[in-house]
């Protein structure tokens, strides 16, 4: 498969209404699919959402440019600016991948809106037109989540998983609290757990040894030192402690003294991570078991 | 099972489907397939890291290779074929583990030495006496070999043995073989390929069938006019003539690719997705299907003709083959599945070389709407509801059904609903031999060929194989570019059908 698309088509508009959004995305499709054998094909997987503040802009395409090509769902990227003048602004984009054998497209749709004033605080009614039908809803959420905000509150209400990156928070601790009552709400999927994928399988390998275990050493992010050590506890259903050194990535770990082996060196991109999580339908009980035992 | 009980630990992580250490050897390891498709699968198995860290390779022919001109060949071939790009790293690593062996399969003394090399690679690569043999060799050595290495197989760690088809030319070579196999291995550790079995969308059909509860209750003779399988070829035989001349379509493709398909399409559902649940329950559908007799059964051979705009000679005229050649290029057949589900319910299986197009599909043509309230004039184009599933290329399922078109009045046409892998999984499909080998190291059975279900093959093939011997049909009787022989059509028109085009 190509890694990027055989055209775009691109749309922009300034203080717009849904009815303008949509249209554009009908025209563009059309436009895209010109010269070939039949319409382009638009995502049969998923709608995803996110909720992007200003400050994690570019790191949000940064992620999606690699996704898109993986995943060709419909894109809806809200931008919250609640201090400008009320109004949305949309950039509207149709990529066409080829399909093997190049006689038809693959569309990924991306919708870029721009929320100013009181629009930030009704997203619900702005996205849910635009979600394609039948299909299953993501929510990633960029930052810190706002626990009780009517636009976190209302977004959770249309979608089928929430996604996070619990690297991205400041207080973990609270937020994992936090975090808890909404699992019996909505799936959480959390790129920092994915992370540890390969430490978990690792520490799986120490069995039956660390069945015992009563300290975890690591050298890496608070996020992923908390869930593991979560994980162990809710796991072994012991008590685990944590000594924890910071780093950006995990480098090192051990069990009660001894050193964990160090998994093979997998360098993940964002938006491998996002597209591993996208993948994810259902609740994941051992991942919830962790947060609560992390935060308790 | 046993172990995530025993490890809490483990359960959630699904981890990868990495195989215990082991080494594999192959024997044939010169010939074509090794270059076009095993190295290219070993080496997009290193890129995902689905190999195990102790692992070796040992290459096996009578070609007089050093290991380094074997790996330089090697590395040709998955630059040549391979679907990754080629990554020095994993490449280095691959070849790191890659020996070769000259020898002649007969001679006892190569023999012991491979069994000596295999001793030394468990020491240098911790390959634990974990074999994996694959045959890839002419039917004619596949005794010789197969014996030799039972004869030494290892005493430690676990063996298993992949021999490639044909097994066996009729029942009574297959049964012989099985009889020589079983002598030193269970049946447990044989896997007999049919690389159809490994490609996703053969195995998509076990998804399509019992994932979805609308298909199951009206997959049957109720509502199932007749089923339609197509395995096309545009090539000819392309330097196997040897091996076609032997073969014919009837023993290349009918007797296992192509009633493979019609086992997953015919059979019943499974109790589960075990190795022995699946293969009974395709074994109960091949003991089913009765032979066909000679008004069922259609062969041909293609004459000169096109293909791509280009003329392409007929088989006779290709190098390697007999001036006066009798062997088949195309086999059609009309196969009914004796049982409650398909009684009377007709499989239309066709496949040949030098066709139209290359494609392999199952068509379910579903029976008319019983009576739909419009006026004919309305409906005069509508043809009845068929399930498409595209094996290959454009792999994927379609359903044809009725749609309004646009406008005053009521006209109905026929429109496509289209499931396009490439829409929805925006990843490669991995190669039919990645998913077997990885299988084969695993012990998973599943998609691999049981020895009853081969012998019940090669008994509907011998069946329609000694009626051709009876008569002499003119051939060529089909030009290359077509879609075969005016009588398999006739087969089809007989029963007021036709064969799909495209």
């Amino acid at each position: 498969m190509s890694a990027s698309p055989v055209h775009a088509e691109e749309w922009v508009g300034e203080d717009v209404a849904l009815a303008d959004v949509e249209r554009a995305l009908w025209q563009m499709r059309d436009a895209s699919a010109e010269g070939t054998e039949g319409p382009d094909l638009r995502t049969s997987v998923m709608t995803h959402l996110a909720w992007v503040p200003a400050e994690w802009r570019e790191a949000a395409m940064e992620t999606l440019a690699g996704l898109e090509e993986r995943h060709p769902s419909r894109g809806i990227m809200l931008f919250p600016d609640p201090s400008a003048a009320d109004g949305i602004d949309a950039k509207v984009s149709v990529l066409a991948f080829p399909l093997r054998g190049g006689r038809r497209h693959v569309a990924a749709e991306v919708i870029q809106l721009t929320l100013r004033g009181r629009r930030a605080t009704a997203p619900a009614s702005i996205v849910t037109p635009l979600l394609v039908s039948n299909l299953p809803v993501f929510l990633r959420w960029r930052g810190e989540l706002p626990f009780g905000s009517p636009e976190l509150e209302q977004m959770l209400g249309v979608a089928d998983r929430l996604v996070v990156d619990s690297r991205e928070w400041k207080d973990l601790a609270r937020a994992y609290r936090e975090l808890v009552p909404r699992f019996e709400q909505t799936a959480v999927s959390d790129i920092a757990w994915r992370r540890t994928w390969p430490w978990r399988l690792a520490l799986a390998g120490l069995w039956p040894e660390i069945a015992q275990a009563g300290e975890l050493r690591i050298t890496g992010p608070s996020a992923e030192a908390l869930l593991l050590v979560g994980w162990l506890r809710s796991r072994l259903e012991r008590p685990v402690e944590l000594v924890q050194e910071d780093a950006p990535k995990i480098e090192s770990m051990a069990i009660d003294g001894r050193d964990v082996p160090r998994p093979r060196d997998e360098t993940s991109s964002s938006s491998d991570l996002l597209s591993a999580e996208l993948d994810e339908l259902s609740r994941d009980e051992i991942y919830e078991n962790a947060v609560r035992a992390a935060s308790a | 099972m046993t172990e995530l009980a025993e490890n809490p630990l483990l359960e959630g992580l699904r981890p990868r489907r990495t195989p215990a250490p082991c080494a594999l050897v192959i024997f044939g390891a010169s010939g074509d397939l090794t270059r076009r498709k095993i190295f290219p699968a070993l080496y997009s198995l290193a890129c995902r890291r689905l190999l195990p860290e102790q692992f070796a390779v040992v290459g096996v022919a009578r070609s007089d290779w050093t290991d380094d001109e074997f790996r330089e060949r090697m590395e040709h071939a998955v630059r040549e074929f391979g679907r990754d790009d080629f990554d020095e790293s994993v490449w280095e690593w691959l070849a790191s583990a890659t020996r070769y062996l000259s020898m002649d399969f007969a001679d006892e003394e190569r023999e012991d030495r491979l069994a000596a090399l295999l001793t030394e690679l468990d020491e240098q690569r911790g390959t634990r006496g974990n074999r994996v043999y694959y045959l890839a060799v002419p039917p004619q050595v596949m005794e010789t070999v197969g014996e030799a290495v039972g004869k030494r197989r290892s005493t430690e760690g676990w063996t298993r043995l992949i021999i490639e088809k044909p097994f066996g030319r009729d029942l009574e070579s297959a049964q012989a073989l099985t009889e020589l196999i079983s002598r030193y291995f269970t049946e447990e550790e044989v896997f007999r390929i049919d690389h159809y079995l490994g490609k996703e969308t053969v195995q998509n059909m076990l998804a399509l069938r019992f994932a979805n509860g609308i298909f199951e209750p009206i997959w049957n003779r109720q509502f199932i006019d007749h089923v339609q399988i197509t395995v096309a070829e545009t090539l000819g035989s392309e330097g196997r003539a040897s091996y076609y001349e032997r073969a014919g379509a009837i023993r290349d493709i009918f007797q296992n690719h192509m009633l493979q398909l019609v086992a997953l399409t015919a059979m019943e559902p499974p109790i589960d997705f075990t190795a022995e649940s699946v293969r009974n329950e395709k074994v109960k559908v091949l003991k089913a299907i009765h032979t066909p007799g000679p008004k069922h059964i259609v062969r041909g051979q293609y004459g000169t003709g096109y293909i791509d705009g280009k003329e392409v000679p007929g088989y006779r005229d290709e190098e390697g083959v007999a001036p006066n050649s009798m062997t088949e290029t195309y086999v059609a057949a009309k196969l009914f599945v004796d049982n409650w589900r398909w009684a009377d319910t007709p499989f239309y299986v066709r496949t040949g070389k030098r066709l139209a197009r290359r494609e392999t599909t199952i068509a379910i043509q579903f029976q008319r709407a019983p009576h739909p309230p419009f006026e004919d004039a309305a409906t005069e184009e509508l043809k009845p509801n068929r399930l498409l599933v595209h094996v290959q290329p454009d792999e994927g399922v379609s359903l044809a059904m009725a749609a309004k078109v646009p406008g005053q009045g009521m006209r109905l046409r026929t429109v496509n609903m289209d499931f396009i892998y490439g829409g929805a999984f925006r990843t490669e499909l991995p190669e039919a031999y990645e998913r077997l080998l990885l299988d084969a190291m695993l012990g998973d059975q599943t998609l691999f060929t049981r020895s009853d279900e081969v012998e019940e093959q090669w008994a509907i093939v011998d069946a329609i194989v000694a009626a051709w011997k009876r008569d002499r049909p003119a051939f060529p009787n089909y030009a290359a570019g077509t879609w075969g022989p005016a009588a398999a059509n006739e087969l089809m028109q007989r029963d007021g059908r036709d064969w799909l085009k495209h």
